[in-house]
């Protein structure tokens, strides 16, 4: 009987180490590495374009860096997205491996069409993770954006990573939107959302040659440009970069970045960087009922460069600078707004600052919200220091007399 | 653990052939008291083995009383033994002679050759044929004589033994340099130098049928426990073996749990790590014949502490402590966790080293796990190799193994060089951890957490870690927790466990092995003064 029980423990266990086998496993030279995915639209199908890393290419090693690009795109149509990863299998040797995915690119034609159906897939699919960022393809396909080589950065993915984390933190008019947070907004039927845009520049034939890079000004290169509008998931409008700008200090995404003022005598300009913003949005309903925001700003400003005639060492042109930017700041912010208002999306959130303030009035208020958001009414108030004006005091036109 | 114990005890059982009963010669046989007879008998004994001596000597002309000296050639000092001679010839002269010539009875005649052999020292007394081959083949000379049916040893032992030397293993920056030698002696009274007190108890034996091995059981009387001296004593006492070459031989018959790959005793060569142990009141098993001595009870950390720790400053021991624990998970892990990474866990990557590592992998034949099982195995084979050969033909062998598992196996396309430098920091770090046998038992658990790791990914390699925490929870050491102080948990002996606290602040022995536990009564008294 006891010898009965241990023979029979021996066997679970060595089945136990057949049955489960190795079944997911794989070796590192078996995947395709994707660090870039793109949607576009194909008729009634979605074409999905994968960027796959050549590892030998991109590899630290030197030596046997022959002429092969360090990536390749390729293409597929299906019906579903997660079909046309894996039909993938028939032109690749690898299987499609997600894991690593930097950058997913939609197309316009497909972002205006709508991208909820697209991102089921995506967001169910458990081998991807959800911080990489999405962005929109503007008047292009994603496969040609994908297919575009770039220099510094040899795997374009990489290349559009981190330009949107850099450009995000230094210069405002664009936004890194992971995927978590695109599907968090496109759950929520009264906030709508933006993504970066992003444009071909030149030839997109040329782009994908290796030649492309062999000059130092490439011949194609990929630029971030505004931001493209969406109303519920579909692209409606373009924000052009002083809109976006005005999105990002309303969103408070602004952490420092860098903006021209007319001069207030005379002609020139003067560029202000700031070194601090910081925005707030409150919502709040009147007596009548009538749901409005309180938009409210402070910013710290240097003087980054003049161009122009103006005494910086009195403290008076310094104010009537603050002025002109108050005022600056103020016209882009009612700018956005109101394109906002025009397509009806509730980008910034404002829905959700009111049903904070007045839960009970916003019960009443959220059936028609789109209609009132057009007509919302938005207090900005800003409160603008100018603090240093660099290592020199006045311009050097200045100086010449 | 449990059923694997029953199994080899089991097939041990059924392996065993009964005892046979033990023959008429092994009893005691009384010495006749015929000087002939006897040495006829201890002659036979040895099968007439030709360094066997026995020499005959006439007191008094006539021959009336003959007194004789048995001994081995070889074991014996030859000086000593010609001293022993000169001390007859003076005897034939001496007034004791003649009052050993003429008493008649027998106690008288024991006492006066008592009293006459007494100024040589070191004398036992021995009654029986059996324990004068004993004394004999300890390389005492024996001493009889006619009409007496008893005889006394003294001690002619040739002084064979190699000096004290620095020990080969567990070495030290600062420390002392002696080290243990083959002679029980000498390593007891290396540790009596350590520790000038009454209290350290030696208790002897001798164990082994044919090789009489003197076995030494040592301890702090009032400071170890005395529940693990008698335990050890009952033990030693039930082992029944042939022969004791080496204190491992002890070691595996006496240890808690036999189906276990960690090491439930500490052996060492190094004294002052002797005197240490005893001083915390573990015990000390000297086995004659073998630099090692045993230290038990013996806890999981006590591998992981070196010598060194209470000779440096306590904060550079803490580091270096720490360090050791680190290397602990790297030997225990790398590999494993390298295969079940970049076989199933790719995601936990870094992109680019990702990329890196998957380049590497290209035109690679093998699966990870195969090739991480060429380059461990091909690693413990040249180790294997450095140990066994001579020192000369040795660094031949680690060019060899530089250059195969360092540059050609991977520029052959065998192993990818990402696989190289986690054997390479594997191996390194096993050599951190201060106890060859915890290394031993790290190695083997290696290979089987990379097997695991290939089947099951990091899923199973959490598992196995389970596992031998489990199992290392279960084991003791002569009854105290092996994981003790950590688990049990016991937050005053933190002290000394992964951090080393100065010495003025260690004024406790650990709980676990005694219960006399003041160190130091007043910590602070050696310090400076403090104006009150």
């Amino acid at each position: 009987m006891q010898r009965k029980r241990q023979a029979l423990i021996l066997l679970c266990l060595c089945v136990l180490g057949l049955a489960p086998g190795c079944w997911d496993s794989r070796e590192l030279n078996e995947l395709a590495i994707t660090v870039g995915l793109g949607l576009d639209k194909s008729g009634d199908n979605v074409k999905v374009t994968t960027q796959i890393v050549n590892p030998g290419e991109v590899a630290s090693k030197q030596g046997n860096q022959g002429n092969r690009m360090p990536f390749t795109t390729i293409s597929s149509t299906e019906q579903t997205v997660i079909e046309a990863l894996r039909k993938q299998t028939i032109i690749l040797p690898r299987a499609v491996f997600t894991s690593h995915l930097r950058i997913l690119v939609i197309g316009e034609e497909l972002a205006r069409d709508g991208i909820l159906k697209v991102m089921d897939g995506l967001s169910r699919n458990r081998e991807m993770r959800s911080d990489f960022y999405i962005i929109v393809a503007r008047d292009a396909e994603a496969e040609d954006i994908l297919a575009t080589l770039t220099p510094m950065e040899r795997i374009s993915a990489y290349k559009m990573f981190k330009t949107l984390e850099m450009s995000a933190e230094e210069w405002a008019p664009t936004v890194d939107v992971e995927m978590d947070q695109l599907l968090h907004d496109l759950a929520n039927p009264l906030k709508d959302t933006v993504l970066a845009g992003m444009v071909i520049e030149g030839n997109k034939e040329v782009g994908s040659e290796a030649h492309n890079l062999d000059r130092s000004k490439p011949f194609t290169s990929l630029v971030f440009s505004g931001l493209a509008l969406f109303r519920d998931d579909k692209l409606v409008d373009w924000l052009n970069s002083q809109e976006s700008k005005g999105y990002n200090y309303i969103m408070n995404n602004v952490d420092t970045t860098a903006g021209h003022l007319a001069c207030p005598d005379g002609d020139g300009f003067i560029a202000m960087e700031v070194t601090h913003a910081k925005s707030s949005i409150n919502g709040s309903v009147d007596q009548e009922g009538e749901p409005f925001i309180d938009l409210s700003f402070q910013l710290e400003e240097n003087v980054g460069e003049a161009q122009c005639e103006m005494d910086l060492s009195d403290t008076a042109s310094l104010e009537r600078l603050e002025r002109v930017a108050t005022r600056q700041l103020e016209e882009i912010v009612r700018q956005t707004i109101a394109k906002a208002q025009r397509n009806k999306a509730d980008i910034f959130g404002f829905g959700e600052r009111i049903e904070d303030a007045a839960p009970r009035e916003w019960l009443r208020l959220k059936d028609d919200w789109r209609e009132r958001f057009a007509k919302l009414k938005v207090n900005i108030e800003v409160d603008l220091k100018v603090r240093r004006i660099g290592t020199t005091i006045n311009p050097l036109s200045d100086r010449k007399e | 653990m449990g059923m694997l114990t029953k199994l080899l005890r089991s097939w041990v059982a059924r392996s065993t052939p009964a005892p046979s009963k033990p023959s008429e010669d092994d009893r005691a046989r009384p010495i006749s008291g015929r000087l002939g007879q006897d040495f006829a008998v201890i002659k036979q004994a040895f099968g007439g083995s030709v360094d066997v001596a026995g020499v005959e000597i006439s007191l008094d002309p006539q021959g009336r009383q003959k007194i004789g000296l048995a001994y081995i050639q070889g074991l014996v000092n030859s000086a000593a033994v010609q001293d022993l001679t000169k001390e007859s010839l003076i005897l034939r002269a001496s007034d004791f002679g003649d009052a050993l010539i003429q008493s008649s009875s027998i106690a008288e005649k024991e006492a006066l050759l008592r009293n006459l052999i007494a100024p040589i020292g070191s004398i036992a007394r021995v009654g029986t044929i059996d324990e004068v081959l004993a004394a004999m083949l300890s390389g005492f000379a024996v001493i009889l004589a006619e009409g007496l049916p008893c005889g006394f040893s003294t001690d002619t032992r040739k002084d064979s033994d190699r000096t004290v030397e620095e020990p080969a293993t567990q070495s030290v920056v600062r420390g002392p340099r002696e080290g243990f030698t083959e002679s029980l002696e000498t390593n007891v009274s290396l540790v009596r130098k350590r520790i000038r007190s009454p209290q350290l108890w030696l208790e002897t034996s001798r164990i082994g049928r044919a090789t009489q091995t003197e076995v030494g059981l040592m301890y702090l009387k009032g400071t170890a426990d005395e529940a693990v001296i008698e335990e050890a004593r009952r033990r030693l006492a039930r082992i029944d073996i042939d022969g004791i070459l080496e204190s491992s031989y002890i070691e595996e018959l006496i240890q808690d749990e036999t189906a276990t790959l960690f090491p439930t005793m500490y052996n060492t060569e190094r004294p002052d790590v002797t005197a240490a142990g005893l001083l915390e009141g573990r015990i000390a098993i000297v086995v004659d014949g073998t630099p090692f001595v045993l230290l038990a009870p013996a806890l999981f950390i006590q591998f992981y502490q070196s010598a060194e720790d209470y000779y440096q400053r306590f904060e550079f021991a803490t580091l270096i402590r720490l360090l050791r624990y680190v290397c602990f998970f790297i030997t225990l892990l790398a590999p494993a966790l390298y295969i079940a990474i970049t076989t199933f866990h790719q995601e936990l990557l870094p992109s680019p080293l990702l990329f890196n590592l998957a380049a590497q992998r290209e035109g690679i034949p093998f699966p990870a796990f195969v090739e991480a099982l060429i380059m461990e195995v091909t690693f413990e084979i040249l180790r294997e190799a450095g140990v066994r050969l001579p020192k000369t033909v040795g660094q031949a062998v680690s060019i060899v193994g530089a250059l195969v598992i360092g540059q050609s196996a991977v520029e052959a396309g065998l192993v990818s060089p990402g696989m190289v430098i986690v054997v390479a920091i594997t191996a390194i770090s096993n050599f951190v951890i201060p106890s060859f046998n915890m290394g031993i038992s790290i190695r083997i658990l290696r290979f089987v957490l990379m097997v695991i790791a290939a089947i099951f990914g990091l899923f199973g390699v959490t598992m196995g870690l389970v596992a031998i925490v489990q199992h290392l929870c279960t084991l003791r050491s002569f009854g105290v927790p092996y994981m003790s102080p950590m688990a049990p948990y016991n937050n005053a002996d933190q002290k000394d466990t992964i951090l080393r606290l100065p010495q003025w602040a260690m004024f406790a022995r650990p709980r676990h092995l005694t219960r006399n536990r003041i160190r130091q009564r007043d910590a602070r008294a050696a310090g400076p003064r403090h104006k009150d």
